[in-house]
Formats: C-alpha cells, structure tokens, sequence
C-alpha cells in the first residue's frame, strides 16, 4: 500500500522518480537525461589565482585546477568558480521506515522521505551502496526534484521526516540544507545519516535546520581509515562532539568486519571515548556486515560477535547499545536501563510496540532520551 | 639490462604563427618517429612490428583541457591515418576518451560507424562502463568497455601537461580516463594510483605505445590551460616504455620551466613520484642512465 501510494501521489506531480542501487524500490521509471547536471555555485570554497579553487567543505579540502573535480566527483571548478553538479538531481528518492537508518531514539516507527545524490567524500573498501556513492555526477541516472519538491513530496506521501541518506550527505550539502529549510516550512524534521566526514563550520550551520544525525564510526583507529576508508579518523570524531554538544539527536552505528575492526580493545577504548566525549546515552549500534563491493573475501559478521562486542559496551555502561541487520535479534528493543523493561520492541525494521510514556519508561519512568514526537 | 629507446621529433613550423597544425608535417613526424623507434626504413614496416593485422586498436587521448590543450585532431587522425595506410582496417581503430562532450569541445566529430574510422567515449550508448570492479592494489574502479571489450591494442596518444597533483600528466596517467573513478586516485600526487592503475591487466596487457603531444605543452599551473604558460614546442615523444615516455616528458616540462625562470616541480614539491613507483613495478625506467634519448628534427 505504501509504494502504490507513493507512485500515485508523484505521478502527479510531473517529476520522474527513480532508484538507485542500494535502495529499496524497483527501477520502474524513466531517467532523465544522465548529462542533465545542475550547475549552481558551491558554498563553503576559497577562489586562489589562475582559476583554482580550494573546498572547504570536507577535511580533505581538495585544491583544484578548472575543469578539475573533487574527491567526491560531484563538485567541480569550472573557469574559477566551484560548482555543485547535484543540486536537486536525486538518484534516490524512497519512503523508507526510519528504523532503516538506523535511527531507534527518533520517532520510532515513523517514514522517512529518503534521498539520495550520486557521490561520496571517502571510498569505504566494505561500501554497501558504492553504485550510487562511488561515482561520478553523470554516471548514474537521476532526475529532478528540487527541494520544494522534496518537502512536497515528504508531506504529500505521509512522512515524518526527511532523510539524507544511501551516499554521503556532506557531497550535496547545498541540496541537502535548502531541502530542510523547505521540510521545516512545512513542519516537517529531517535526519542526516553520515560518515561525518565534513568540515567544522558547513557542520555547524547544518546543524541550525536538521534534528538527527547518525554518523557512521568506521573503526577506532586512524590506520583502518586510512587503508579501507580513504578518510581520517579525528574530523568524525570532531564531528560527533560537535553533534553531541548540539541540540541535534545522535546516534552512533558501528559496522562490524571481521578481522578488520572487531578487536575488543578498540572497541572498549571507543566506549570509553564515547562515555567521556559524548555520554552514555547516546545510542550505539553495532551492525552486520555483509561482504560487498572491494571486500568480498570475509564473511558476514558472526552473530556471537556482534553481541560479544555488545556486552563490552554494556560492560562500559553505555545505556543504548544495539544489534543491527539481524531481524529478530532481541538487542534490536530499547531496554530502560534503570529496570530493564521493554520500551521499544521491534523485529527487523518494525516496530512491534511501544511503552514509552512522554519520553519515560512506561515501567519505571525513567527518562529514555530521544525525540519521540 | 639495455637502456629504454625514446625518440623525440621536432617539427620545425608544425605550428603557424596562428596556432594552427600543419597536417602534412605532422604525418612526416609520425613517420619518423616511427622510423627511428623500430629501426625500420619504412613507418609501415614499423607499424607492422608494433601491430598485427586486423588488431582492434585504441587510441587514448585526453580532452579533459578542451580544445585548446587536448590531444589535437590533427594528430589522432593522422596517426589513425597512418594505421589504416599501411593496412590496419579502419574499422577497427577507435579513437577515444571519457565523454563525448569532451571530444566534441576538443574539436572532434564524433562517429559510431560500424564500417569507418570510430571516433567515440564512453559514454555513448552501447559503450559505457564494465558492471563488476576490477581490483588490483590500491586501484577499485569500472573499466571502460572500450578499454576492456573492444580493443585488443592500445596507444597513448597523450597531452603533456605539468599537472598540480600528479606533477606530470602523460603517457600513463592517460588511462585514467578509461576509468569510472579518476577523483578517487588524486591523492599523495596520484601515487601509488597511476602506477598501479597502469599495472592493471585491462592496460598493461594492450598497451603497446606511449606518444606524447608535446606540440603544445603547458609547463605550469596544468592542468587547465593558461595562455602565459603554454609553449609552443612542436615535439612528439615516442617510446615502447612507458615509463621512459612520460619521463622524458617531465623532463621537457623541467627545461621549459627552468629556461622561464620557474622552479623546478621538485622545488614546488610535486614531483611526478609515480615514475619511480612504476619503475619499482618494473613497468618501465626511470633514469636519464636508463635511457637512450634519440632526437631528430623534420
């Protein structure tokens, strides 16, 4: 019922909505022309001499001749100005339950209007959606769907939210805060799911118009994002601080690779970080990896050791601790941590039922942190 | 171990005061290069040495720059030219780089046709991208189908340029082009990734020849082009060794600089350390030692 009314309700609308990889609908509609790109000047960038640029916009700050493009193939100067190449081209556009996020403190069992450009800022080996993040503006088909229509879109089908999702958020900072600002005029929220992976000051000025943010912590060690993420580990972690001193919800996913970043100690160490920086009631999500992309010779994430890291982190006092891509997992329910009741259960990404009373245990009242309405 | 051969040919008046390519000249500098790459008293008896009859062969160019510092036409067709001459079927080269726009703003006319002369990108329909990743070290990238389907031979065919990142693009940075993700590769001046992008099978197993345009070369604040730093040189560099090709073209970007009282890439730290990584791979030389230069003029 929910596709057939999110079909009906943009059929209308004149726009053509497609998917791309890693997303959730069938590819049922026509593209536009893929060469179609947009061509509105990027924020957050310094013009030097004889026409080049220098982004600000993430920790690498990519210095680039004309005609040169960005790390994230979706910026590109052109005769000294930068400009985004992505603005209102959506390659994604789906309903998705928010618990797909993951998000399990932030209107729980809610739809969130999910969208998507082509790019990514790193270029993560494990990447579950690398078809739409690893390429270039041009090379996966998109359509137009500018930010008033997004809102529209998002209010029209039901939603609660508004998602920035499936790539990387920060590559399509420009679209992704004009599409808030319209979701907001029409009441909606909007979540961001990132690898955090952006500048202090772009940052701070996203967070004035979203309301969630879940940030992908790939590991804890500086030398695993630099071999299989392409990144630096200190910009996320500034990143999460910055979130957490904000007024901006939080979350935290943490996918398991075998051999790779489940070693006990950093995970420890990362709860012990997390419980000093950011507090104990952020919720942490350690989640299933599927082989995928560059890393196709290890197998999926043991169960044993996903709840074995879960068990350290609840042994470091970390109040929301999760297992993710394992439906029926009991660690997937929001437990009270004062007296352990059930306060959320769900299966997959269902919510099979809630016993939250105004933010509090229905048991204990014990207040659970999140926004919950 | 014997020295690589690269042969640099001059052409005196290749270049009218206009700016505009003399066709004819062009052709005799391929002539000779060939000539004296080979040892062969004929470019066609060269050819032959190079290419098998009836080998589907690509020719890599690089329009990122436009039209007025890209692989020009009348150096791609005459090379093609010189192939079908000496009897290579036309059909069976292709002319090509990234995105048809490209070509087109570089000054091409772009043709699909089954029976002539190709002249296309990837991006045209039925071409495109592979749909697995081919990963090899460092490198995680869709290959073009043209690079990794259709030809069977692959020439180089590209513009000198002093890069910003890189130091040197060449020869083997080229190939780049016949990627999906070259903004993935750009980082620590594209080394390891140029190196090892070329030691991949898709290039190193069809590649056969590296010319240089130097006709034009852009000696500073490359890659985009920059009227002040462009100099008008006239030279093709030919080389069996990759390595040696884009080496002896680093070298040229040096003198230039140097004779323009720029400092050296070395003093500007970007250095084109890729070159050593592929010697270390043992795709080519490095070192003037290495080396046998042989220079002419036409």
């Amino acid at each position: 019922m929910k596709r057939r009314r999110f079909c009906e309700t943009l059929a209308g609308t004149g726009f053509l909505l497609g998917t791309g990889a890693g997303a959730t609908l069938n590819r049922v509609w026509a593209f536009q022309n893929t060469a179609n790109l947009s061509h509105v000047e990027a924020r957050y960038y310094k013009k030097h001499p004889d026409r080049e640029i220098e982004c600000l916009l993430c920790p690498r700050l990519c210095k680039l001749g004309d005609k040169e493009r960005g790390y994230c193939g979706v910026r590109q100067n052109d005769g000294g100005t930068y400009y985004t190449l992505v603005y209102g081209k959506a390659c994604s556009a789906n309903i998705d339950p928010i618990e797909k996020k993951p998000f399990f403190h932030f209107l729980p069992g809610t739809d969130a209007f999910s969208i998507a450009t082509a790019g990514c800022n790193v270029n993560c080996k494990f990447c579950q959606n690398w078809q739409i993040s690893q390429v270039r503006a041009e090379q996966v088909p998109h359509f137009d769907l500018p930010p008033v229509e997004v809102a529209a879109a998002a209010e029209r089908t039901g939603c609660r939210s508004v998602a920035y999702t499936y790539t990387e958020p920060t590559v399509f900072f420009e679209y992704m805060y004009d599409s808030a600002v319209e979701a907001r005029r029409k009441g909606l929220k909007n979540c961001v799911v990132t690898a955090g992976h952006i500048q202090p000051e772009p940052l701070q000025d996203l967070l004035k118009v979203v309301d969630a943010v879940k940030i992908d912590l790939k590991a804890f060690r500086q030398d695993f994002y630099k071999e299989y993420v392409r990144g630096e580990l200190q910009p996320v972690l500034e990143s999460i601080r910055m979130v957490s001193r904000s007024k901006v919800w939080l979350e935290i996913v943490y996918l398991v690779i075998p051999t790779l970043n489940d070693a006990e100690q950093d995970i420890r160490s990362m709860c012990r970080w997390m419980a000093k920086e950011i507090g104990r009631d952020i919720p942490l999500h350690f989640t299933r990896f599927q082989p995928m992309y560059l890393v196709k010779n290890l197998p999926p994430t043991p169960i044993s050791t996903l709840e074995s890291l879960r068990d350290i982190a609840i042994q470091e006092e970390m109040h929301y601790v999760y297992v993710g891509n394992v439906p029926g997992h009991s660690a997937e329910n929001t437990y009270c941590p004062r007296c352990r009741s059930t306060v959320i259960e769900r299966f997959g990404m269902q919510v099979k039922a809630v016993a939250l009373n105004k933010g509090a245990c229905g048991s204990c009242q014990y207040p659970i942190p999140g926004i919950w309405a | 171990m014997n020295r690589s051969k690269v042969v640099v040919i001059k052409g005196k008046g290749v270049i009218d005061p206009a700016g505009d390519m003399a066709r004819t000249k062009i052709v005799q500098m391929l002539s000779l290069g060939f000539r004296n790459l080979t040892g062969a008293r004929e470019a066609g008896e060269g050819l032959a040495s190079l290419f098998a009859r009836g080998e589907r062969i690509g020719i890599k160019i690089n329009t990122i720059g436009g039209r007025k510092i890209s692989t020009r036409p009348e150096l791609s067709l005459s090379l093609a030219g010189l192939l079908i001459k000496n009897g290579q079927p036309d059909k069976n080269i292709v002319i090509w780089d990234r995105t048809n726009r490209e070509l087109r703003d570089a000054g091409y006319s772009l043709s699909d046709s089954p029976t002539a002369l190709k002249v296309f990108a990837t991006d045209t329909s039925g071409a495109g991208y592979e749909t697995e990743v081919f990963s090899h070290r460092n490198i995680g990238s869709l290959f073009s189908t043209i690079q990794s389907n259709f030809v069977t031979a692959s020439i180089s065919l590209a513009i000198l340029k002093d890069h910003g990142l890189a130091g040197v693009t060449a020869g083997m940075k080229n190939y780049f082009g016949a990627i999906h993700n070259p903004n993935k590769y750009h980082d620590s001046h594209c080394d390891p990734f140029i190196a090892e992008l070329f030691e991949s099978g898709p290039i190193k197993d069809k590649h056969r020849l590296s010319i240089l345009d130097a006709l034009v070369v852009q000696y500073h604040r490359g890659p985009s082009f920059h009227t002040q730093w462009a100099e008008r040189s006239g030279t093709l560099i030919f080389s069996l060794d990759p390595v040696a090709a884009d080496a002896v073209g680093w070298r040229l970007i040096e003198e230039l600089r140097s004779k323009k009282g720029l400092p050296s890439l070395k003093e500007e730290d970007r250095e084109p350390v890729y070159l050593s990584t592929a010697e270390k791979l043992g795709l080519g030389r490095v070192g003037a030692d290495s080396i046998e230069v042989i220079e002419d003029e036409i």
